[in-house]
């Protein structure tokens, strides 16, 4: 009897350890699960892994969290999903990706799981804007907004104020700042930007494309040699010529960065996401004289600021439950509270407005409202969000830089990007 | 009746043992892959649109020859394969001969030759476009200043950027050259050279004569091991130029990286690593031609 008992008490126990360890309890449903999370070598990526800790003591589930330079990360989740490995459960996906996670059926298209949630996750408190801009194409939401950055003017008010010139108001005030802000002899050049071939050049010159108004893809078709764009790459061409620093042909996101934190130029269209350098003694020069401001347009325009950054993707070929768990993985991170520490831990990464108007962050990042401003009037397709992404931005990338070197005219080079193009339409 | 090996059986059994697992490796690692490779480029396909799979026949490749962006590609590759080889090779022959003798300072300045080389390609990429930065760089600042470079740095104009690459690849890779050299003169029979020399012979009949003949076996090693790694070259040119200015330094491997693993044509890219793969294996014959008629010249000299 005595061993009957024992016996049974010691299945009971084991029956309960094993109901625990399967994670059936309310509080802690996927409790032991572990989910992989492949994550883009950017400003909130040490946030992300140092908040897997967090989210492991709160919901028992392992984040393990791989951190992958852009190109190596964009290959090891199409490589993962077209051989449906299921290497990854999650991934953080550039806003450009969208169109063709969309169309491939990728990713899981979260519409119904947010509809369901939007209460819980507070929907409302994110910009609007940040849901078309990072993660949606046809009416699909194949990742959820995770990361938003803004496309700002970065400039040296110390040198605005010396030359009796006031921070530019439109696109053509500030082309004829950076004139006359450049002077060789001092080492001081009124512009930057990327000019390396490929996407670096691609990306910077879209960004000033848009801000004069010009544009890519029209009715589904390309339009890159359009008047206005060969117009604004001839500007652009001068810039570089005449007001970037030496090399600027050359250097991709690094240099320019580099370039305006070392005091080398006055003007830098760029994302807000690295902002917060520009003010840290240990990475910038111009601790006391950068300021922030909203990308001006050219005169006339409607205010159009680009949106970018990344959303968060689940994997579509993994089982259900781990589908589950990967959705309630996003809803914590990008809550308001968590979302918040994210941005303690120096993310520069914004969603909400109850974080734009938070006064600790707004004690850390003083420009936010420029970042309210620019989500506000954002512009989500201020690039093409269309499947031939990829495609556009590599012909654009060897066209401007081709212009760039004076290897080509703006209107060759276009021209020929045009010709190029339409093989992919 | 028992099966018995005779010893030669028994020998040539343990010789394909002993063999077997490069053979696999080869078979698993390079062979299969360049078979599918081959399948893949008779067909459109593109990871990104699963959809989009059907045969083409040889499409990709007719599509890829008449292609202009190809075409100056290929020129280029060429262009920089011919030159970085013909300089290490030269260089790398001079250096040989320089620490042929044997002494303690040749011996430390060997083991110095060798750092290049233990320096990753990608990092090396790296270091030379900080370096020439006319901005930033420790030389490119100053060969600015000093009138030696143009205004965009020797990386960022279309006159000087291959150039300048193959300057970086030969620094790199010219102590392997010298390396090779300098092994194969040290084996060269002390008897034959030390009689030539009593018999008048003077520096340069010796070279041309006796060492460059003797080295041939050598110099065909050299010559295919760097023209089959010089034509597939990516690290080193993604991270100094990625392929520009313009496309002045666009290579083929960079562009075959491209189609694959940026734009997952996986036809069209596999269709251009074909090509590469032709022209390399036409370029090696071409050596072995070419290394054996001046042998046999030499022979009948």
């Amino acid at each position: 009897m005595k061993r009957r008992t024992l016996l049974a008490t010691g299945i009971g126990t084991a029956a309960a350890m094993t109901w625990s360890r399967r994670g059936w309890s309310q509080t802690k449903p996927f409790d032991g699960m572990t989910l992989r999370l492949a994550c883009v070598n950017d400003q909130y990526s040490p946030g992300i892994k140092t908040l897997a800790e967090r989210f492991k003591q709160e919901s028992g589930v392992t984040i393990l969290v791989d951190i992958l330079g852009y190109g190596e990360l964009q290959t090891k989740i199409t490589t993962d999903y077209v051989g449906h490995t299921k290497g990854y459960d999650l991934a953080t996906t550039d806003n450009v990706w969208a169109p063709q996670l969309a169309e491939a059926g990728y990713t899981v298209t979260l519409n119904d799981w947010m509809k369901h949630d939007a209460e819980e996750m507070k929907l409302d408190d994110i910009y609007p804007v940040l849901f078309p801009a990072l993660g949606n194409y046809d009416g699909k939401q194949v990742a959820f907004p995770l990361a938003g950055y803004a496309n700002v003017l970065a400039y040296r008010k110390d040198l605005y104020k010396a030359a009796n010139l006031q921070p530019p108001a439109t696109m053509q005030a500030l082309v004829s700042a950076a004139y006359k802000l450049t002077d060789k002899s001092r080492n001081q050049y009124g512009w930057v930007a990327n000019g390396q071939k490929g996407a670096a050049c691609a990306q910077d010159w879209m960004q000033y494309l848009a801000e004069v108004g010009g544009v890519l893809v029209q009715d589904g078709k390309p339009t890159l040699d359009a008047a206005p764009n060969v117009k604004s790459l001839t500007t652009y061409r001068d810039l570089f010529q005449k007001a970037a620093p030496p090399g600027a042909v050359n250097w991709d996101w690094d240099g320019r960065e580099a370039s305006f934190r070392n005091g080398l130029a006055a003007n830098m269209q760029t994302w807000s996401v690295g902002a917060l350098g520009y003010f840290d003694p240990t990475q910038s020069k111009v601790t006391e004289t950068a300021a922030l401001m909203v990308t001006p347009t050219a005169t006339g325009m409607k205010p159009r600021y680009g949106i970018g950054g990344w959303g968060i993707a689940i994997n579509a070929d993994i089982e259900d439950r781990r589908k589950e768990a990967a959705w309630a993985y996003i809803k914590w991170i990008t809550s308001p509270e968590i979302h918040k520490a994210l941005n303690l831990l120096n993310a520069g990464s914004f969603l909400r407005k109850s974080e734009i108007h938070d006064p600790q962050l707004n004690q850390k990042y003083p420009f936010l409202p420029v970042i309210d401003e620019s989500f506000t009037h954002g512009d989500p397709d201020f690039r093409p969000r269309v499947p031939q992404y990829p495609q556009i931005q590599d012909i654009l990338g060897t066209a401007v830089n081709s212009a760039l070197v004076g290897a080509s005219s703006p209107q060759d080079a276009l021209s020929a990007a045009q010709t190029q193009a339409l093989r992919y339409f | 009746m028992s099966f018995r090996l005779t010893p030669l059986q028994r020998r040539s059994i343990f010789l394909c043992l002993m063999a077997a697992p490069a053979a696999i490796h080869v078979a698993v690692f390079a062979l299969y892959p360049i078979l599918r490779g081959m399948g893949f480029s008779l067909f459109q396909m593109n990871l990104m649109q699963p959809w989009i799979h059907h045969f083409v026949g040889l499409r990709n490749y007719t599509d890829a020859l008449t292609d202009p962006t190809v075409r100056r590609s290929l020129v280029v590759t060429i262009i920089f394969t011919v030159g970085c080889v013909a300089a290490e090779l030269v260089c790398g022959l001079c250096l040989a001969l320089l620490l042929w003798r044997d002494s303690a300072f040749n011996r430390f300045a060997t083991t110095l030759m060798l750092v290049p080389i233990t320096v990753t390609p990608i990092v090396v990429g790296l270091i030379f476009r900080a370096l020439l930065d006319p901005s930033f760089g420790l030389i490119g600042y100053w060969l600015l200043q000093a009138g030696l470079a143009p205004p965009q740095g020797l990386l960022g104009d279309t006159h000087t950027a291959l150039a300048t690459m193959m300057g970086i690849d030969v620094w790199e890779w010219t102590p392997l050259v010298a390396l090779i050299l300098l092994a194969a003169l040290k084996a060269l029979p002390a008897d034959i050279l030390d009689a030539a020399e009593i018999d008048g012979a003077g520096g340069t009949r010796r070279l041309t004569r006796i060492i460059l003949p003797m080295l041939l076996p050598s110099l065909f090693l050299v010559l295919a091991l760097r023209f089959t790694d010089v034509f597939r070259t990516y690290d080193i040119v993604f991270a100094a130029t990625a392929g520009g200015p313009g496309d002045s330094t666009n290579l083929l491997m960079l562009l075959a990286a491209k189609e694959g693993l940026t734009f997952f044509d996986i036809g069209y890219g596999s269709a251009i690593s074909i090509l590469m793969t032709l022209c390399i294996v036409l370029m090696v014959a071409l050596l072995i031609v070419t290394l054996r008629s001046l042998d046999r010249r030499m022979n009948q000299a």
